[in-house]
């Protein structure tokens, strides 16, 4: 599951996903709010929950350190691990997320070759 | 014994007088006249006595009444001593009155003659003034007499004069405070004794000129004017104020002068009056109440001072905090459209390359780099932002280890120069490991960055201790710079060289300044152009605890 309000950021994903033959896997939604209401519903019609979870910090109505708390104080969903995606490098920020239990912190690719490394990174969390 | 008339006793005229006299006492007390003449004739043979001496004799005319008889007395006095065979009159005389009595005194001889008064004949007080009345109102029997009476009462006037100007000089002598009279010259006619009691001074050592040593240095031309009269004698009082030296204590202490001038019938002036009174608690009084205001007029606006000084503390810190807080946001937002620009041109380049020719793709090549430079400066900005006391972790920090890490984080841009870095032991502070490591890679990129062509550079990493601090010197052979650039360099964007010539941001030193600087200590840099730069860093050599109060 991607949770980003940047809709090219979401269209990136699923270009470099697509070079890795393996079909659109992901659920994209687009704020930390829509995606606890969905993981509910997911977990209530005992639906299989995402095995990644990659998370923006900049977004609207939830943020991703909100999210991220969330997520990591409810037992159903605290054991899916959850990858930081974010333009951010500051620092304190990133060490916040870690502390929260975010598995790693990677920045936004700027080149095409950089979103291949980042979506193989992201598989190598759902194996 | 009541006292009714009095003549003096000098000549033949005053005989006429006393004689004339004594017979109307004896006629107003209703005696025969024979008995009359016989009294009068008494009293004369005494006087003439008396007149021949010359020695202020005078004749009093009295009444005297005890329990049950009453006389009219003569007393005649005379200022020599005699006893009853001197005085010729008296052998003669005692024989016509009913008693007579001779006194003599330490100075002077009394004779009294006394001369009885029937009982049907009562004197009261009414009638005794009835009787100096008669006496007084008189006609004068001569010229003689008028010139008498009127020297008698002069004489009286000036004896009442005298014992009331003793009065007064008595009382000013008493009073504390100077009372003078003064020419127009500036002369002193007459002081009271307060003068000298308060300044040791007299009357004469003043006039003499001796004021300079009463009066204090810095009034005295003030007060020799008034007293050499440049001040014009006017009917309203003049007054000032001078410190006069107390003899006594040897201390000056403040005197108000009043003067008035003194007019005769005419309106003419003809002398100064006036007093000296010690105002000293009063001036000092004053003197203490316009301090007091002037202090606390003083620590009012020094309290506004700082009032203002701590609003304006509070504003530079918020806009401070505004302006980090600008930075970060504005550096993160402005990041995320250079990021999509950086990687759609990528994907262009990638995707499209077959479609464009060698200059379109040198265009991308173009667009590309700028978009990269600015991405760095973004970056740079958002380091230097996050720079501030609030972001500082202080830990014990060995330099050796953030030098160690920063060559690892700097391993490719050494390697492509293949430059050469020595590193002396460095100490342990403490300090921000974070901060530290960008404050030594920013000093070894700069180094490595700004090499002369052709020179592998050379850098070394050394510590001194002086005063207390680590100096830190991260010494280069590269191309240096003029030093007058020096206070510049640190500044934010500030670039000595052109972009094509060397890469940067204008940032990096002055992030390596506000690092140093929020460690309490200093940067500086000396230099030889075209034989390398010395880069200078102090910070304190302390505990935890005293870098912590410093922070």
């Amino acid at each position: 599951m991607m949770i980003d309000d940047d809709e090219e950021d979401q269209w990136i994903i699923r270009e470099a996903l697509k070079a890795f033959d393996i079909g659109d896997i992901a659920t994209y939604v687009s704020n930390g709010k829509d995606a606890l209401s969905r993981l509910d519903s997911d977990y209530s019609k005992e639906q299989h929950l995402p095995r990644l979870i990659v998370l923006d910090l900049n977004m609207p109505l939830m943020n991703g350190t909100a999210t991220l708390g969330k997520l990591k104080a409810d037992q159903r969903f605290r054991n899916i691990p959850v990858v930081i995606y974010s333009t951010s490098i500051n620092p304190f920020e990133k060490d916040k997320c870690m502390q929260l239990g975010a598995q790693i912190y990677i920045t936004k690719p700027i080149s095409i070759e950089e979103s291949m490394r980042t979506v193989e990174i992201f598989l190598s969390f759902c194996r | 014994m009541q006292e009714i008339a009095k003549v003096t006793l000098e000549n033949e005229l005053d005989l006429i007088l006393a004689h004339k006299r004594t017979m109307k006492l004896a006629e107003l007390a209703c005696l025969s006249l024979s008995a009359q003449t016989t009294f009068a004739t008494a009293v004369s043979e005494v006087s003439r006595s008396i007149i021949d001496g010359k020695h202020k004799g005078y004749i009093t005319l009295s009444v005297e009444t005890d329990a049950n008889e009453t006389y009219i007395v003569a007393s005649l006095r005379d200022g020599r001593l005699h006893d009853a065979n001197s005085l010729e009159g008296l052998s003669y005389a005692k024989r016509l009155v009913n008693k007579y009595q001779l006194v003599v005194n330490r100075n002077e001889t009394v004779v009294q003659l006394y001369y009885f008064i029937a009982p049907p004949f009562r004197i009261d007080i009414l009638k005794l003034d009835e009787w100096r009345n008669i006496f007084r109102n008189e006609p004068p029997i001569s010229p003689y007499e008028e010139l008498k009476r009127k020297n008698e009462q002069l004489q009286d006037l000036s004896e009442k004069i005298q014992k009331s100007e003793g009065q007064y000089r008595t009382l000013t002598n008493s009073l504390p405070l100077i009372i003078f009279s003064l020419d127009f010259n500036g002369k002193l006619l007459y002081a009271n004794d307060w003068l000298l009691r308060f300044t040791g001074e007299t009357l004469h050592t003043l006039n003499a000129g001796g004021w300079e040593k009463v009066v204090h240095p810095n009034d005295i031309q003030a007060f020799m004017h008034l007293l050499e009269s440049k001040v014009p004698a006017s009917s309203s009082a003049i007054q000032t104020q001078v410190r006069l030296r107390h003899k006594i204590n040897d201390v000056y202490l403040w005197h108000q002068i009043s003067l008035s001038a003194f007019v005769n019938e005419k309106n003419e002036p003809q002398y100064w009056i006036g007093y000296v009174v010690d105002i000293h608690a009063q001036k000092v009084y004053e003197e203490t109440l316009k301090d007091n205001f002037e202090l606390k007029e003083t620590q009012a606006r020094l309290q506004e001072n700082q009032h203002e000084m701590e609003n304006i503390i509070g504003e530079l810190n918020r806009s401070n905090q505004e302006l980090e807080q600008f930075a970060y946001i504005a550096s993160h937002d402005l990041q995320e459209p250079v990021r999509k620009l950086l990687f759609y041109s990528d994907a262009l380049q990638k995707k499209y390359s077959a479609a464009i020719d060698e200059t379109g793709r040198g265009y991308f090549k173009n667009m590309r780099d700028s978009a990269m430079r600015m991405r760095t400066m973004i970056l740079d900005l958002l380091s230097f932002s996050q720079v501030n006391k609030a972001q500082i972790q202080l830990s014990e920090t060995d330099l050796n280890e953030v030098v160690a890490i920063a060559l690892q984080d700097l391993d490719v841009l050494i390697k492509e120069h293949a430059a050469v870095v020595n590193t002396s032991t460095l100490p342990v502070i403490m300090g921000d490991s974070r901060m530290m490591r960008q404050l030594f890679e920013n000093l070894i990129c700069n180094a490595v960055k700004f090499h002369q062509p052709g020179v592998m550079p050379d850098i070394s990493i050394s510590c001194a201790v002086k005063n207390d601090k680590y100096e830190i010197a991260v010494a280069d052979n590269g191309i240096g710079f003029d030093e007058k650039y020096l206070e510049q360099m640190f500044h934010l964007f500030q670039r000595l060289h052109s972009r094509d010539q060397y890469e940067g941001t204008g940032l990096g030193l002055a992030i390596c300044r506000k690092i140093v600087e929020l460690h309490k200590g200093t940067i500086w840099a000396s230099s030889t152009e075209g034989v390398g730069s010395v880069f200078y860093i102090t910070i304190p050599v302390g505990t935890k605890n005293a870098v912590d109060e410093l922070i």
